[in-house]
Formats: structure tokens, sequence, C-alpha cells
């Protein structure tokens, strides 16, 4: 049974269109979004959190339409949602913020309310900070206590909008852990820049570029579809699409190989690099007809 | 009273003393502050009680250390009765902290004592910035403009309606008696003090009637540079008591009662995403 169903998706900004004809279903498991600045991720993920309504086709969540009142009602009762960019009121500290939207999410119970907001702050490994002024947080820390808020209640939807952004590789690894294990009942769409996020927490990769959907599956479905362009040589390849130097001191190209090379298994960003610029040259060459 | 950070650690005898409960407050507070950040003597807390009993002291302690020390205005709130979830929803929009209270009073003042100094145009003046403040406080108050959070606010189940509902009473209650004091000061008939009433709430509902379409920012601002144009117009050609007069008076009645009903016919308005009407 899919918790979100969405059916020739369509939204416009004026008259710029920033998602066109977007078909998908998602499940309980993690789902990585992945696409270029201005794809449309962020614009995705505000429809899926009741934030931002669809010009076009139809959005089910739980069985619920996000464009009528009970249903809105409903799906918001399932969700958390960690915004690309939030501001915070003046003065409260991380504890504080973090119950303020419990108290908005119907904790009206004070105990179970504080219980609640110091396991959420604990998950973020906030608890040091607790009683700081979020204003005088890192920028980190701030994401986290987003995260925190997020998490409160353990919603059924979670849409986490680039939750990796401003986190060292202590804490990312942390996030994977906290996400996996909400990951197993929950349904979870991450946005992110970082293809290795999505390697090491997702089961399933949505590639977006435009406005549309250019790939959905597996991820290891989507490393294979970069398999034999992807080869190391003494030099970079005049044909290449992208080629940098390895620690080795030689060069991994990627793109279409050519003949006799030493090709090697690809990455899943090799994959998306490829997707996406295969993708680039195709439109050059519409404009150009 | 302020704690001195410890710098040993704590005996069994207070330790002890702590989880039994009998620990006087000046130990308690100072052995849990040193719990908060010592896991050595955690762990030996934790060998001194069960671990059930342990769990309630420990989460009583981080209750107190963590829960948000309530503000100056939240602990104000909780004296006339409103609750504690209540004041931390109130508090969190610049309607409610110090610095827009302290503008409207000044504003007030500055009128009223134009009204004193300047009797003819300092009245104008006066019955023209009254019914204005909590227009004001309503855009201080509401949504994407004045709550930096407003992303995440609309998308919890919590009624946007509800919440500018009480955000708006919570405004009229402080900006209100401020208003009438100033006026009970001014010349003239006593009635003066509050004879902006029904203008002020009529503004104030007009601004949150149309907020929901074109945010509070704009309605408000709309519903100021209207009323001043016609109280200018007013005051120029006919006399400043106009201002406080029956047509005005019958008038904002009309539209505030308009107002009110938009508001509760279109009151799931406030709960949209953006983009949908
Ligand atoms: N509020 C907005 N107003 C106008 N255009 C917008 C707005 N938000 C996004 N866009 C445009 O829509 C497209 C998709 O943006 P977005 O969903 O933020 O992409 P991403 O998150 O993948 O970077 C971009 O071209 C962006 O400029
Ligand atoms: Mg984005
Ligand atoms: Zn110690």
């Amino acid at each position: 049974m899919s918790s979100v169903i969405l059916t020739g998706l369509g939204k416009r900004y004026g008259r710029a269109p920033a998602l066109t004809g977007v078909d998908l279903r998602l499940s309980s498991g993690v789902t990585g979004l992945l696409g270029p600045n201005g794809a449309g991720k962020t614009t995705l993920l505000r429809i899926l959190a009741t934030a931002l309504a669809a010009d076009e086709g139809q959005v089910r969540v739980f069985g619920q339409n996000p464009a009528d009142t009970a249903g809105r009602l409903a799906i918001r009762r399932r969700l958390g949602y960690l915004p690309q960019e939030s501001g915070f009121p003046r003065g409260f500290t991380a504890f504080g913020f973090v119950d303020y939207m419990a108290i908005l999410k119907e904790w009206s119970d004070r105990a179970a309310r504080h219980a609640e907001v110091r396991r959420v702050v604990g998950l973020a490994d906030l608890t040091a900070v607790a009683t700081k002024r979020v204003h005088a947080l890192s920028g980190g820390q701030r994401r986290r206590v987003l995260l925190a808020q997020a998490l409160i209640g353990r919603p059924d939807l979670l849409v986490l909008d680039e939750p990796t952004t401003g986190l060292d590789p202590q804490q990312r690894a942390r996030l994977r852990d906290i996400l996996s294990t909400a990951g197993e009942t929950a349904t979870l769409v991450i946005s992110t820049h970082q293809t290795e996020d999505v390697a090491a927490l997702c089961e399933r990769v949505i590639v977006l570029d435009q406005g549309r959907v250019h790939f959905d599956g597996s991820v290891e479905g989507l490393i294979s579809s970069a398999a034999g362009r992807v080869w190391l040589a003494t030099d970079r390849h005049p044909e290449a699409q992208h080629a940098w130097r390895i620690g080795t001191g030689r060069w991994r190209n990627v793109g279409d190989a050519p003949a006799d090379v030493e090709v090697v298994d690809p990455t899943l960003e090799d994959a998306y690099l490829l997707l996406v610029g295969d993708r680039a040259r195709e439109t050059e060459k519409e404009v150009v007809a | 009273m302020t704690q001195q950070p410890r710098t040993w650690h704590a005996n069994e005898a207070e330790l002890r003393a702590l989880a039994d409960g009998v620990a006087g407050p000046a130990l308690g507070a100072s052995v849990e502050s040193h719990l908060m950040r010592c896991g050595a003597c955690r762990a030996r807390m934790n060998d001194l009680v069960d671990g059930v009993l342990l769990d309630s002291v420990w989460s009583a302690i981080r209750e107190t250390v963590e829960a948000p020390r309530p503000s100056v205005f939240e602990r104000l709130l909780r004296k006339f009765g409103v609750s504690a979830e209540s004041g931390r929803l109130l508090v969190a929009v610049p309607a409610m902290r110090g610095a827009w209270l302290i503008g409207a009073t000044a504003a007030l003042l500055f009128a009223g004592g134009a009204a004193l100094f300047a009797s003819g145009f300092g009245l104008a003046l006066f019955l023209l910035v009254a019914p204005l403040v909590p227009v004001m406080g309503v855009a201080a108050a509401y949504g994407g403009d004045a709550d930096p959070s407003h992303e995440l606010v609309v998308t919890t189940p919590y009624s946007a309606g509800r919440l500018l509902l009480l955000r708006t009473a919570a405004v009229l209650a402080t900006s209100l008696p401020v208003a009438a004091l100033v006026g009970l000061a001014l010349p003239g008939p006593a009635w003066l003090a509050v004879a902006w009433l029904i203008p002020g709430l009529a503004f104030v509902s007009l601004s949150l009637a149309a907020a929901p379409f074109v945010g509070a920012t704009v309605s408000s601002g709309a519903v100021a540079a209207t009323w001043s144009a016609i109280a200018i117009a007013v005051s120029k050609i006919g006399d400043p008591m106009d201002l406080a007069g029956p047509a005005v008076q019958v008038g904002s009645l009309v539209l505030c009662a308009a107002a009110v009903t938009t508001i509760l016919t279109h009151f799931r308005l406030f709960d949209l995403p953006r983009g949908q009407t």
C-alpha cells in the first residue's frame, strides 16, 4: 500500500514551470531525491508537506487529499517536515522552540510533551545546548533543531529537505542512523546534493531535473546505468564529460569510454553526473535542431 | 542565589539524599547540576537507586535544568490566567514582545501629547492613530511576515485561524487599555477616550478578513492608508470631532459586522497552503 501517490503533478511559479507531469508512488522506507539546483526538489517536498498547493494533478497522502480541509488536517497530524530554510522566533531556546512546535502539534499534556521534546532533542544530539538561544547556535546546530522538531511524535511521513547541509561527518553518520531507524516504519523522503547520503541510506532514488522525473528506481539500478562509462587513464580524455585526477595520479574519466581502456566500477555519483550530463546534451541538441 | 560550579564530585551521602528526595534545595541544585555534567557521578547514582526511580529522578532533574524559563511576558500572561502553552504560542511573534508594545505606547503618547498641546489638530491625530495601533499589532502577529517559522507552523495540525485569533486577542488586550488611558488624559468629554474603540475593532477585523488573500502587511497597510486619508480629509474640511461622530461609529459597526462574518465563514482559509484559494 503506497502512502504517497502523485499523479500528473504540476506546479508553476507565475509562468515558469517548476514541476511537470510528476507521477510517483512512495511507501515506507527511505527515498532520496537528487537533482541539480532549481530542479524542483523543494517544490515537490513543500507540496508533500502541505506547505504549497499543486496547480495540476492529484496528490494523495495516506489516501487523503491535501486540497480539502479534513484531508489536510489528517495529513498534518502524521507529518514531520524539515524545510530547506526556516527562521526561528526571537529569543527562543533550542528546547523552547521544539516545545513550541510540539504544542502546535497538539501535545497538550505538559509532562508528556516535555518528555517527547527531550527525546527528540537528544536524538538530534542537542542536549548540551538545549538551553541556549537558537540565534546563538551554529548553522549545523540550528539545522539539527529543525530536525528535532520534525521527529516529534514519530511521524509516519517524514519530509526532509537537505537534512545533511551543515553537518560534519560524525553528525552525518548519526543522522543516517536516526533516519534508517525511522525508515523501518515511516515513509521518508529526503532531498540532497550529496550522492553519498543517498548511496548510504536510500533503497530508492529519484532524479529530478527541470521539474521532471528522469530516474526512479533502486540505487543499484542507477549505478548500473553507468556501467562501462567510467575508466582510469593517464590523462584527461577529450571526450569525457567529467574527469579528475585521483590520489594515485591517474585520471578518472566519466563519459562514453573509448575501446581498450581500463573500465572501473561506477559509483552513484558517476551515474548521477552521467544522467544529468546526458540530459543537458539532449536539450542542447533539441535547441540546435 | 547563584550556584558556584562544583569542582569536586558528589559524595555518597549527597547522592543518597538526592535519590531519596531529602536533599535541601541548595544542595539538591548543586548536585543536580553536577550530575548533568559528570558521567562518573551519574553512574554512582545509578548504583544507589533502582532503574525506575532513577529515571524519574533523572527526568525531574532535566525538567528543571532544560525546560525553558518562561520570559517576563510569559510569566505576566500566567498571572492573567493564560496557560503556559498559549503563552508560548503568543510570545513567538513580535506583537507580544517588549519592543512592539513600547512602540505602540510611544505612538499613542505622542498622539495624546499632540492633542494636549495643539487641541484641534492634535485631537484629529489622536483619533487617527488610536484605532490603528491594534491594526499594526495584528500585522506584527500574523503569518509569514511576522513569524519567521511560518512555513513550519502552517504544516502543523494547530489551526492557523485559532492561532491568529489568540494572538489578536492578546494584541487587543494590551493595546486597548493603553489607548483608553491616553484618551482619558485628553481635554474634552470623557467618551472621547473610547470613541476610537469601534473604529479600531472594525479595522482589526477588516485587516484579519483580508489577510488570507493578500497577507497581513498589505491588508493592514491598506486599512491604515485608507483611514488616514479619510481622517485627514475630514479634519481639513470639517470638525476633527466628526472622526468620533455618529457617521463614523455606525459605519464602523457595519464594517465590523461584515468583516467578522467573513472571518467566521472563511475560517479554513487561514490553514491553506500557499497558492491555494
Ligand atoms: N517562491 C518561488 N517563486 C518563484 N520561483 C520559484 C519559487 N520557488 C522556486 N522557484 C523556482 O522554481 C524552480 C524549482 O525550484 P526548487 O523547487 O527550489 O528547486 P530545488 O530545490 O531542486 O533547487 C527554480 O527554477 C526556482 O527558481
Ligand atoms: Mg531546494
Ligand atoms: Zn562527579
